[in-house]
């Protein structure tokens, strides 16, 4: 056998014939598939013209995927001299019956091992006969995408038919899907100015034998292009790109690079979010306190990071605290408008801290100004001394910071202050909530109802008091069979209506109403035909 | 209008028939169950209000097919105007009606 060279297998000739018989028209295409791969495992002859036929014939009976796949299998080991043209437009037929999902994947609706298990086949064909399979570069790559999705399998027969789609991928004669892989996270910075990349082929394996090129990076907030057509270094097994040289301003930026080496490489030019990082210095830190009716100038105090401001700072009813700054980039002097510029003032009595943004204004100086009639709600008009911490953050800052610049005591007016002031603590379980179920409707109660009963059944009474009194009787009860028959089935209509009432619907209760009702109708008809001769006579 | 009313009650005593009587003893039962129902109703308040449907539908809907058509269709005296229909089919209309009518309360009830 070819894998196994030192193992001696020997088939009997009854083993043979019994292999050569199953490549019939009689047998499945399963059959045919692992008697042919039997055959051709134990380098036994076969007739490829024979199989072919009984392939084909097969498969216009059976028109499954899964067969279809395996059609393709069993002709891959079939001789290069017979006419596999007609299987190997099966793969056409196949890519066809794909669903796509979103755009992104790719698959058979049978699931990820019937999809891997064609790519398989597809590639170990069109290797044997020469042809490039009818795959077009995105269907490969959706195709990956749904194969490649799972990392944790169900059976081992799944996870089999996925390294195998692998393999096949990973070295056919028509296309080989190229990955890129950044070394850590694609991130560039005054400490680390190179940007390094892999490239693997689907198994993960390291090629170093391509050229790695940057069509260009575009920055994504200004859409300016900073740089183009500039090729990798390889260093070992990395292609290294110094970003840093260009200088460009911290942010985010979309490389495109594309992979060339090989006429197969598919799937090879890749975009990639490449993030720059810098770090922020805070100037031109200014504190005043501004007097509301502008009779007296603002003092205004600077403070440089990471001191702390001496001395502290009054809000009060005539007084406003106001706070000015500008953030620029260490490296490069360029503003920045990072997206945290919070204020946070904390009262060292109770705990409670309120939090305000800072916005810049025209020119990037960003403001703060505290207004203590306008603010006291967010403070619970709690008065005291507050720390004032400045903190500035962003995604591409590498330093965030939380300045402890100054104390602040803040007076709110008297007439609104708490009797006792809680810090809002938010993580304390809240009292519970009993739930009120609906209340069943008030009904009267149990004694007026019943007297109402009886109160509403008194007519009746009445009625056959009336009744005996005025004569009625059933004298002329006559007991003709029709008259019976009548007011038997008006009885059993009325016993119908207590009976849909309390059980059928009203398609059931038609259908017998029916019945009766014809039944009562002729009846009737016949005993009050003959009341009307006898009353005639 | 207290002749005419005087008139109505003089004709409604001289009736002799036993069939009218009878009937007109069977809307008078018809016509207090309505009412104290409806009675009931008011006094209690509206959440009642899908349980007095029926009663009101029947009584109301009694009263009419048995005073208004069945009376009327029965009574001799207004024979000339209902040549066509003797009193067995005026009953059998009246049987049918109420067939009907038991039938869509049953179904609204429930």
């Amino acid at each position: 056998m070819q894998v196994l060279s030192g193992c001696e297998v020997t088939i009997s000739n009854e083993t043979r014939e019994l292999l050569l018989a199953a490549i019939s028209e009689d047998s499945s295409v399963t059959q045919i598939f692992h008697a042919v791969g039997a055959l051709s495992g134990f380098g036994l002859p076969l007739a490829s013209q024979e199989a072919l036929s009984a392939l084909t014939a097969r498969l216009s009976k059976e028109e499954s995927v899964l067969a279809t796949i395996q059609t393709l299998e069993t002709a891959s080991y079939l001789s290069q001299q017979a006419d596999l043209s007609s299987i190997v437009e099966e793969i056409e037929d196949l890519v066809a019956r794909l669903d796509d999902l979103g755009g992104v994947y790719l698959q058979f609706e049978e699931g990820i091992e019937t999809t891997a298990l064609f790519v398989a086949a597809a590639y170990k064909l069109s290797d044997h006969v020469g042809t490039e399979p009818a795959i077009k570069e995105d269907q490969v790559i959706q195709l990956m995408n749904a194969i490649f999705s799972k990392k944790n399998f169900e059976t081992l027969s799944e996870a089999f038919s996925v390294a195998r789609a692998a393999g096949s991928l990973s070295q056919n004669r028509f296309h080989l899907p190229i990955i890129v892989v950044p070394d850590g996270p694609a991130a560039v910075s005054h400490h680390q100015p190179v940007l390094r990349l892999q490239v693997t082929n689907v198994m993960s394996q390291i090629l170093t034998q391509v050229s790695v090129k940057l069509d260009q990076a575009k920055s994504v907030s200004s859409k300016a292009t900073v740089l183009q057509q500039l090729p990798f270094t390889l260093s070992g097994d990395f292609f290294e790109l110094n970003f840093m040289n260009v200088k460009p301003a911290s942010g985010y930026y979309d490389f495109s690079i594309s992979v060339d080496g090989d006429k197969r490489f598919i799937a090879n030019k890749v975009e990639l979010k490449v993030k720059v990082s810098t770090e922020v210095g805070i100037t031109n830190v200014d504190l005043s306190t501004v007097d509301k009716d502008q009779s007296i100038a603002p003092k205004t105090t600077r403070v440089a990071y990471p001191a702390k401001a001496k001395g502290s700072f009054t809000a009060d009813s005539h007084q406003n605290f106001a706070l000015s700054f500008q953030l620029i980039d260490v490296n490069s002097g360029a503003e920045l408008t990072p997206h945290q510029t919070f204020v946070r003032l904390h009262n060292q009595k109770t705990g409670q801290e309120v939090v305000f943004v800072a916005e810049p204004d025209s020119k990037n100086v960003y403001k703060f100004e505290l207004d203590t009639s306008e603010r006291k709600t967010e403070f619970d008009s709690a008065s005291g001394t507050y720390t004032l911490y400045l903190i500035i953050g962003d995604a591409t800052l590498e330093n965030p910071i939380l300045w402890n610049v100054a104390d602040v005591v803040i007076t709110f007016p008297e007439e609104d202050a708490p009797s006792t002031v809680q810090s809002k603590n938010l993580f304390v379980p809240k009292p519970e909530i009993q739930h009120l179920f609906r209340e069943p409707e008030k009904r009267p109660p149990t004694v007026v109802s019943n007297t109402f009963t009886a109160l509403v059944l008194s007519p009746l009474l009445l009625l056959l008091v009336l009744w005996i009194k005025i004569g009625a009787n059933i004298s002329n009860f006559s007991f003709a069979p029709s008259t019976i028959v009548f007011h038997m089935g008006h009885a059993a209509m009325l016993g119908l209506m207590y009976v849909y009432w309390t059980q059928l619907n009203m398609f059931q209760t038609l259908k017998y109403l029916a019945i009766l009702g014809g039944i009562t109708f002729l009846a009737g008809n016949r005993m009050l035909a003959q009341k009307a001769v006898k009353r005639t006579h | 209008d207290e002749a005419c009313v005087a008139v109505f009650f003089r004709r409604f005593l001289a009736l002799q028939q036993h069939h009218l009587r009878a009937l007109d003893a069977f809307l008078l039962y018809v016509l207090l169950t309505g009412a104290l129902q409806f009675g009931y109703c008011l006094g209690v308040g509206r959440l009642c209000f899908p349980l007095w449907l029926p009663p009101v539908l029947t009584g109301g809907s009694l009263f009419l097919c048995s005073a208004v058509c069945l009376r009327i269709q029965i009574n001799p005296q207004n024979k000339s105007e209902f040549q066509g229909i003797s009193p067995e089919r005026a009953f059998a209309d009246f049987l049918f009606a109420n067939t009907i009518l038991h039938l869509v309360v049953i179904n609204f009830v429930g």
